[in-house]
């Protein structure tokens, strides 16, 4: 009877396969992925119907949008909002997409499966990338599901359609891009607070919101400093992803969305790497 | 070559030391009974191995290399605490996950036998929070023999398991360890079941080693008495302890003589004494016993 044990170290492609094929395995067979999805459809449909329905006293509503792609799109970049019509569109998902990652996440703590993931082969680094490309397909998505119930919402409410259909295309194809930053922000937040389920939801939520950009862009203004600025901040660059963007726009959110990427995922690595996973 | 080894473990938890300077080797081929009260750090050692927490100190090496390398982990299934599968997804989707997490490349007939080797076929449909104590530790077994792992670190893996379950794992761990490469370790404080199965044994308190030894050595260690009944077992009693050091009542209502003598000699002393023994017989104290006078100093 021979002893020798032969080792195969496995190689970054089986180890991401083994991830992402438990991610998604996952986020198609749980009913929180087709939530999600039904919530990101029905929220601009709802938004869409609200903003016309009349008051109270049966007076006739005042619409919010002009037009239908402003459910999709802010007219331009504006990182300080006027009103709820400036708000209220496709930077939602990034709101609720936040709430869904914190709960796939979570829920690999909170039942205890995160220790397969890391008792075996994975590495850390394999852990951030494989929930950051998920998460990000499932907001992806969720984009998608966004402007097919805000086209439709806006439609039967009867809003013009009338648009630069470029800039349409690269405002949303631009806030799908940011899908990935968002993604792997709240794979950074929820590696963070991975032992305080509420926290994680609660802190992705309060970042959804873009609240502190807001507070940036008075800082920027006060000092005189360029708005563009505000770009290189992932609600910034989603913002700037409007009905008035142009190819540099996609750029910007392509080159700002990789790079937090890059960043979050390395400090997310880090954080695991240096800390007792469970 | 070993399986596992550690020298010189440490773990501290702010101030509190959970593991403090813990030696321990599993051989290659060996199922290694894991020993220790609640809070001794069989837990902490156990999750330190399969990468889970860091060690504060010492080393932990398995099959020659460092416990951090993924080539070695790629070899380990694991069973900790509790099984950790997603509650609202089945037995099968579960199974298939773990099966996808270690990319096998024909996963649902690595899931199929390994079910099967639990018993738990029948029971892949059902939805993971549905399925009692017992089935859900075998799920937890199965997910831990997926891709035919080397080493085993099984927490409590009897926990909730019915007579027949126990004997199927029995079956499982034996048939795991018959090529002499794999090695299983397991924690558990079912003592009489662990003995059944285990070749070698680590007995831990306060997060050191207190003894380790191979089932032929605590064999050896374990002290034979005499175990008799009588007519009269408190006449009995007295009369034993005036001329026998050490003698108890078992559970059983046994009078047990621990001193090297022969059942012969006994009936002969308490005959003289005007005392019929009605039954009489040798033994050995088992793993349980010779554990509980380990902690309480009196080996």
């Amino acid at each position: 009877m021979t002893r020798e044990i032969k080792f195969e170290s496995p190689s970054f492609q089986r180890r991401i396969k083994g991830m992402l094929g438990v991610d998604f395995y996952r986020l198609f067979h749980t009913p929180l992925f087709y939530i999600f999805l039904a919530i990101a459809a029905i929220i601009p449909a709802m938004v869409s119907a609200m903003t016309v329905m009349p008051g109270p006293d049966g007076s006739p509503g005042t619409p919010l949008y002009s037009n239908v792609w402003q459910i999709i799109a802010a007219s331009e970049s504006l990182y300080v909002i006027c009103g709820i019509a400036d708000y209220a569109n496709m930077n939602m998902v990034f709101i609720f997409g936040g709430i869904m990652v914190s709960i796939f996440i979570g829920h690999d703590y909170k039942s205890g499966y995160v220790k397969q993931l890391f008792t075996t082969h994975a590495k850390k680094q394999d852990y951030m990338i494989s929930k950051t490309l998920a998460c990000a397909f499932a907001m992806a998505c969720m984009c998608i599901s966004y402007f097919i119930g805000g086209t439709v919402g806006g439609l039967l409410v009867g809003y013009e359609t009338e648009v630069n259909a470029g800039s349409l295309i690269l405002a949303i194809l631009g806030k799908i891009v940011m899908s990935l930053g968002w993604a792997s922000f709240y794979t950074f937040l929820n590696v963070i607070f991975r032992r305080y389920f509420g926290v994680s939801i609660a802190s992705s939520f309060f970042f959804g919101t873009g609240i502190l950009i807001i507070g940036a862009a008075a800082i920027v203004e006060s000092l005189g400093a360029p708005a563009w600025f505000l770009n290189v901040f992932l609600y910034g660059a989603s913002v700037n992803a409007s009905l008035a963007s142009h190819i540099g726009s996609f750029f910007v959110c392509l080159a700002v969305s990789l790079g937090w990427t890059v960043i979050y995922n390395l400090l997310g690595t880090e954080i695991l790497s240096k800390s007792d996973v469970y | 070559m070993n399986a596992i080894e550690i020298r010189d473990l440490t773990k501290n938890f702010g101030e509190k030391q959970a593991v403090c300077g813990l030696d321990m080797t599993v051989p290659m081929g060996a199922i290694y009974g894991f020993i220790g009260e609640n809070g001794s750090g069989k837990s902490t050692t156990e999750k330190i191995v399969c990468g889970l927490i860091h060690a504060s100190g010492g080393s932990v090496r398995l099959y020659g290399r460092p416990h951090t390398d993924s080539d070695v982990r790629a070899r380990l299934g694991v069973l900790i605490e509790a099984p950790g599968c997603y509650p609202s997804l089945t037995v099968w989707d579960n199974m298939m996950l773990q099966a996808e997490n270690l990319a096998l490349p024909d996963a649902e007939s690595a899931v199929v036998a390994t079910l099967k080797a639990v018993r738990m076929e029948g029971a892949a449909g059902n939805k993971y929070k549905n399925c009692s104590l017992g089935m859900k530790q075998r799920v937890g077994i199965a997910m831990a023999l997926l891709g035919d792992p080397l080493l085993l670190v099984l927490d409590e893996p009897q926990n909730g398991l019915d007579a027949d379950g126990m004997r199927i794992m029995r079956e499982v761990f034996l048939d795991i360890v018959k090529d002499g490469k794999r090695s299983i370790v397991i924690s558990s404080h079912l003592l009489g079941e662990l003995q059944k199965v285990a070749t070698h044994y680590g007995i831990i308190r306060h997060g050191k080693m207190l003894v380790e030894m191979t089932a032929a050595e605590l064999d050896a260690s374990c002290r034979t008495f005499v175990a008799l009944q009588s007519g009269d077992m408190r006449k009995t009693k007295a009369l034993l302890c005036e001329k026998y050091a050490r003698v108890e009542e078992d559970e059983a209502g046994y009078l047990r003589v621990y001193d090297a003598v022969t059942p012969e000699q006994i009936v002969k002393y308490l005959y003289e004494k005007g005392v019929c023994v009605t039954e009489i017989k040798t033994d050995k104290i088992g793993l349980e016993e010779y554990y509980i006078d380990l902690m309480k100093g009196g080996k």
